[in-house]
């Protein structure tokens, strides 16, 4: 697969704060990647950067082999920038439609464009109100819109479903999973358990360093087994499930929640020997997930 | 490669022109600032500009101003071909770059304050979104100088009882070199507008700024006379020499200006690649 995003030691500051230190990472094409980090992280600025709103103070970053704000990107690349705001003045559809026509779309094909981007995010039957007239969901799912708009090949996602209600959240999720296939999607949220449906790469950045990268490929699936209990982890359970054979460790980081750590060439029915002991013992389970969630991934080592 | 690119600008200067006489004539703002400029104009046409029409139109007072000021110079206003015409154009060439600061002041800083310009600036280039808020500008005006200029033919027809096509042909020859006075104060506010977020702010900086170029150039020039040339570069001096002039000659003048716009644009343009949107 061809590398769609190329940083090289990506430094930027704000007066005396260095907001991104050293910053490295690759993107390839059909990656959907998830970018998260604390409040402050530099996550907006990478964004920014990866835009062309604003230029590293040292490093290199490239998209699709160009700079990014280059002219070779004009619709190519698309975005949800963070509190853009449409203009006051205009309906959602004049403006989209204007966009269209910025991307090369003839009058009627940004209009038909604007249709089908609106019937996306569920707001047809709004093209005609101005920004000041929508809530603020709507208004988040109107700049949504405007990055689907003609065939984006990448589109950078800053927190897109925050400040949606739950049905919204889920079609904008539903959307991107779709629209997946064929789009390279970066996606930065502080809603790890979104990112974790959507998303096959993941850059933690913490105070401007990416502090870990992994990938669906490097997700050992079959180490780890993630168990939801319906009663509170007593050392009664804790025990039985410690004498099954291939066990490595067993973390119990949440009440109900133990994670597995397991040896597959010892046992490679690891997981049938879990639901046998909790079987045996008439304790009931809520879920068994082979793998870890992205939060225990992230945080847990540290 | 450059072909392409520069077709492209073209392409998207022309889309933001287009829009912003869309804002004009399709917007509440822009009905406004058509309502406003209406407003001015008919205080400007009822007390000063139809009143003193029918005075500079007297034979007594062209001859009194000949006897004054000599048959150049000034009194070549009354070669336009309605007296109308002639306050009209010496009204607008001393009212209007002053207007001109206050109406396109807001070419950028609000865009930049609600970030509306990183939705642009995703499609197209900083020097197209540049140029085409400049050319929307002048568009703008250019309209509103039309509209202006059309209320003075009426009066000017109403009073001499017809339209003659030497007034036609005076009215051609003033709206052109109105744009081109205008021209630079335009680019002017493009640089100021690029550089902060609101347009309030944009006008203080440019009026302070101007001020405060000719204090220092009046300074420099009480030492070292020999400079006393590099008044005439600033804009919108032409408009003195202008005054007297009328029919295309004027277009003399249309060099400096032409180059300031030049010079003021690009400015614009580096002040806008260099923000951070």
């Amino acid at each position: 697969m061809s590398t769609i995003i190329q940083c090289r030691d990506l430094c930027k500051r704000f007066g005396s704060k260095t907001v991104l230190k050293q910053l490295s990472f690759e993107l390839a094409s059909g990656d959907v990647a998830a970018l998260i980090g604390p409040n402050g992280a530099g996550k907006t600025t990478l964004f920014s950067i990866l835009c062309g709103y604003a230029l590293p103070d040292s490093g290199s970053v490239s998209l699709f082999g160009h700079k990014p704000g280059s002219s070779a990107l004009f619709g190519k690349v698309a975005a949800l920038p963070q509190d853009a705001q449409f203009d006051p003045a205009f309906s959602i559809a004049e403006q989209l439609d204007f966009y269209g026509r910025l991307q090369g779309l003839s009058p009627k094909a940004a209009q038909q464009e604007t249709r089908r981007v609106l019937a996306l995010v569920d707001l047809a039957d709004q093209a005609q109100q101005k920004a000041a007239a929508l809530s603020h969901g709507m208004r988040k799912r109107a700049a949504i819109a405007q990055a689907f708009i003609g065939a984006p090949q990448l589109i950078l996602l800053d927190e897109p479903t925050a400040g949606l209600d739950p049905v919204n959240a889920l079609q904008i999720r539903q959307l991107i999973n779709r629209l997946s296939d064929g789009v390279s999607f970066m996606i930065s949220s502080h809603n790890i358990f979104e990112l974790e449906q959507l998303c096959n790469k993941v850059l933690y950045l913490e105070q401007g360093q990416l502090k870990q990268q992994t990938t669906a490929a490097d997700d050992n699936a079959a180490q780890y087994l993630t168990l939801v209990l319906e009663q509170d982890n007593s050392a009664e359970v804790t025990a039985a499930l410690s004498q099954l054979p291939g066990l490595i460790s067993l973390g119990a980081e949440q009440k109900k929640q133990l994670v597995l750590c397991y040896n597959p060439q010892l046992n490679n029915d690891f997981d049938l020997a879990v639901l046998q002991c909790l079987a045996a013992n008439g304790w009931r389970y809520r879920n068994l997930v082979k793998g870890q969630t992205l939060e225990q991934k992230l945080f847990s080592a540290n | 490669m450059l072909i392409p690119g520069f077709k492209q600008t073209l392409q998207h200067t022309g889309l933001y022109a287009g829009f912003e006489l869309r804002r004009l004539w399709l917007t509440r703002r822009g009905v406004m600032t058509l309502t406003a400029t209406a407003v001015i104009w008919f205080f400007l046409l009822r007390y000063a500009i139809a009143p003193a029409s029918n005075l500079v139109a007297s034979d007594g007072f062209q001859q009194l101003f000949r006897d004054m000021f000599g048959s150049a110079g000034l009194s070549q206003l009354f070669a336009w071909p309605a007296a109308e015409l002639a306050i009209y154009w010496v009204l607008s060439l001393l009212l209007l770059p002053t207007f001109c600061l206050f109406f396109t002041a807001n070419q950028l800083c609000s865009d930049l304050e609600r970030g509306t310009l990183r939705y642009l600036a995703l499609r197209s280039s900083r020097l197209s979104i540049v140029l085409g808020r400049f050319a929307g500008q002048m568009l703008v005006q250019g309209c509103l100088i039309l509209l202006s200029l059309a209320a003075t033919l009426s009066l000017a027809a109403w009073r001499e009882g017809g339209l003659t096509l030497p007034m036609l042909h005076a009215a051609a020859v003033i709206s052109v070199n109105l744009l081109l006075v205008l021209a630079p104060f335009t680019a002017l506010m493009s640089g100021f507008s690029a550089l902060v977020r609101s347009s309030r702010l944009a006008v203080s900086l440019a009026i302070v700024s101007l001020g405060l170029l000719f204090a220092l150039l009046s300074w420099f020039i009480f030492y070292f006379p020999d400079f006393l040339f590099l008044l005439g570069y600033l804009p919108g001096t032409q408009v003195l020499q202008l005054l007297p002039l009328h029919g295309w000659q004027t277009l003399q003048h249309a060099l400096l200006p032409l180059l300031q716009t030049l010079i003021l644009l690009s400015v614009a343009v580096l002040l806008l690649k260099r923000k951070a949107l």
